[in-house]
């Protein structure tokens, strides 16, 4: 118990320690940066635009020291404009770290200096990890190796100028489940079936979607409204939808194959056809709640850009066309999935497990 | 569109027969739910107050219409309250910290047609996105746990308390590893064209480290497992305090 302490203090200490050196990390940046010592608001004028929303625009005339740069110490002050509801612009506070770029004699704001909450909250992750009794070895290792595979997959597709994107996504999802259950199963037979039956059935998911869709040449769907516009459309999307989905089928497919080997284990003279059936009871239950998860994560990713169109006067069904067309059908294609791996998991899982 | 969706619908009925209809239903009050929230919140209702109003409408529909075992139900229930009280505990002052609201300069071209002054707190929706980000995560791990101990705690009553956080951890220790990999491969997701962007604005590491996207989709990842680390501990105290509750009554008879 006094280990525990003493380790849970050490771990406390070293969060810490790294939340205050970004406090003082200004000597990194090549862009000045400011700490604001004080605010005056120098005008502000409200005012109500066509769609009735009623926004107030203000001025602030900001004063800060600067932390950086070989003015050091010297007290400088720039204007900033922002409206109340903040959002592409920024209200400063006294005491907030700023990084500004000159803009001739003087300087504007640039943008907020948010490493310091920002390395905080991976903190306190780790901290809280540390206060209880989980495998936590196992957890780093499993994020620590995706984490370094997706960075080589940004590399490869920044290098590639997204020419290969859809195929550079399919190796990278092979890699990261693969991770996954190596971590979390070990070598095992169990974890070889839940990696089958996942890519079977993700690819199965994403085939069928695809051959749909493409009989109605994608009516409906704008692919052209992606995040960013990036291109190729059709690649981004897929690509996003595959992410996406990858973790609740691997979910969905250890749930069923263990729940069968267990089973196995419990009932040995067990037949392929009663395995099957289980799974699928098993499965049926896992539908609704993975469906939901994916369900909250579309929605609030794209909760700004909605806002930002019915606040514009602009009809629901419209908003929701124009900003959560492509969501939704990320959303069908992944219940797709998840429906879908239900059988195959099932009918893989009982014909190897009856057959060992 | 209808058409995956039709597909969507006969796939599901064929492997959960009238099951699927439960399901569908549930899906539908969930999403009429979060209309709902968009158009309250675009009248110009108070962000915080509706979200956590329809939350809690959607926790109760997730977990209840997805749980049969009333009892399980009930402490999971109980547990995703919790969770979600703590998340907003804490996302309001990182929000406010960090002030990673709305959209950044990476937006500008969608920007273009549209008057900004929108009259809607974005500071506060910021909150409300990661709110709502975690209810699916935070519903199906306290089920998952929930029925996970519940089943342990009737097989052998007689545990104590340290008993139960061990079978807590040893339970959830898989259930934050597949948590945690659909969180994370969800922010790969949602990044990979914001990196990719990103590079082509030719930003430097500093700029990445502090850019409000990226810092938005890193807060909201790292809090939503917190809460999915939470989880663990409120379960394991609320089935032992219930495993207790049972006990007292029946040496009270």
């Amino acid at each position: 118990m006094k280990k525990n302490i003493r380790l849970l203090v050490i771990v406390g200490l070293i969060v810490l320690l790294a939340t205050g050196l970004t406090y003082f990390d200004s000597f990194l940046y090549h862009d000045p940066v400011v700490k604001v010592e004080n605010v005056v608001i120098t005008s502000k004028q409200t005012s109500t635009d066509e769609y009735k929303n009623t926004d107030t625009e203000y001025t602030q005339k900001v004063r800060a020291k600067l932390l950086n740069t070989d003015k050091k110490g010297q007290t400088v002050s720039f204007r900033n404009t922002y409206y109340n509801s903040q959002l592409t612009d920024t209200k400063y506070r006294v005491g907030q770290q700023v990084i500004l770029t000159k803009s001739g004699k003087g300087y504007a704001a640039k943008n907020l200096k948010r490493d310091t909450p920002l390395v905080f909250t991976f903190g306190l992750v780790i901290f809280l990890l540390y206060c209880m009794k989980f495998d936590r070895r196992k957890l780093f290792i499993s994020v620590l190796i995706n984490v370094v595979i997706y960075f080589g997959y940004l590399q490869i597709i920044i290098g590639t100028h997204n020419s290969i994107l859809l195929p550079l996504t399919v190796v990278t999802a092979l890699l990261i489940s693969a991770t996954a259950l190596l971590v979390i199963l070990g070598p095992t037979y169990s974890a070889l079936m839940a990696y089958s039956s996942t890519v079977i059935s993700t690819t199965a998911a994403i085939l069928l979607s695809v051959f749909v869709l493409s009989m109605t040449g994608y009516s409906g769907m704008h692919l052209e409204l992606d995040d960013f516009e990036l291109q190729p459309y059709l690649g981004v999307f897929l690509s996003q939808v595959l992410f996406g989905v990858l973790g609740v089928i691997l979910d969905e497919t250890m749930d069923i194959s263990s729940s069968l080997i267990e089973m196995k284990k419990e009932v040995a003279d067990v037949s392929a056809k009663t395995l099957f059936k289980s799974g699928i009871n098993i499965g049926r239950e896992l539908i609704g709640p993975l469906i939901n998860i994916l369900l909250f994560i579309v929605i609030a990713e794209n909760l700004n850009v909605v806002l930002l169109y019915l606040s514009n006067g602009n009809s629901v069904s419209y908003t929701l066309n124009m900003t959560l067309s492509l969501g939704i059908a990320q959303l069908l294609i992944s219940a797709i999935g998840i429906v879908l791996t239900v059988p195959i998991t099932s009918f893989i899982s009982s014909k190897v497990i009856t057959r060992r | 569109m209808l058409y995956l969706f039709a597909t969507f619908v006969v796939l599901l009925l064929m492997v959960t027969g009238t099951r699927g209809l439960t399901l569908l239903f549930g899906l539908g009050i969930n999403v009429i739910s979060v209309i709902a929230l968009l158009v309250l919140i675009a009248d110009g209702f108070n962000i915080l107050v509706t979200t956590g109003i329809i939350a809690i409408v959607i926790l109760v529909v997730a977990i209840y219409m997805n749980v049969e075992n009333g009892n399980t139900a009930n402490t999971a229930f109980q547990t995703s309250l919790l969770i979600m009280a703590f998340i907003l505990l804490i996302t309001i002052p990182l929000e406010y910290w960090a002030g990673a609201q709305g959209m950044g300069p990476e937006n500008q071209d969608e920007l273009e047609s549209f008057s900004l002054a929108a009259g809607i707190s974005f500071p506060q929706l910021a909150i409300a996105i990661i709110v709502i980000n975690s209810l699916g995560v935070i519903s199906e791990t306290s089920v998952a746990i929930t029925s996970g101990l519940n089943e342990i705690v009737s097989n052998k009553p007689t545990l104590t308390p340290t008993e139960i956080f061990n079978d807590g951890f040893s339970v959830g220790n898989k259930i934050l590893n597949t948590q945690t990999n659909t969180l994370l491969f969800n922010f790969f997701s949602a990044t990979f064209p914001l990196f990719f962007l990103i590079h082509s604005l030719g930003y430097k590491f500093t700029d990445i480290l502090n850019d409000k996207l990226v810092v938005a989709e890193i807060l909201t990842t790292l809090i939503c497992t917190v809460g999915v680390i939470l989880t663990v501990p409120i379960t394991s105290f609320l089935v032992y305090h219930k495993a207790n509750k049972v006990k007292l009554k029946k040496t009270d008879n």
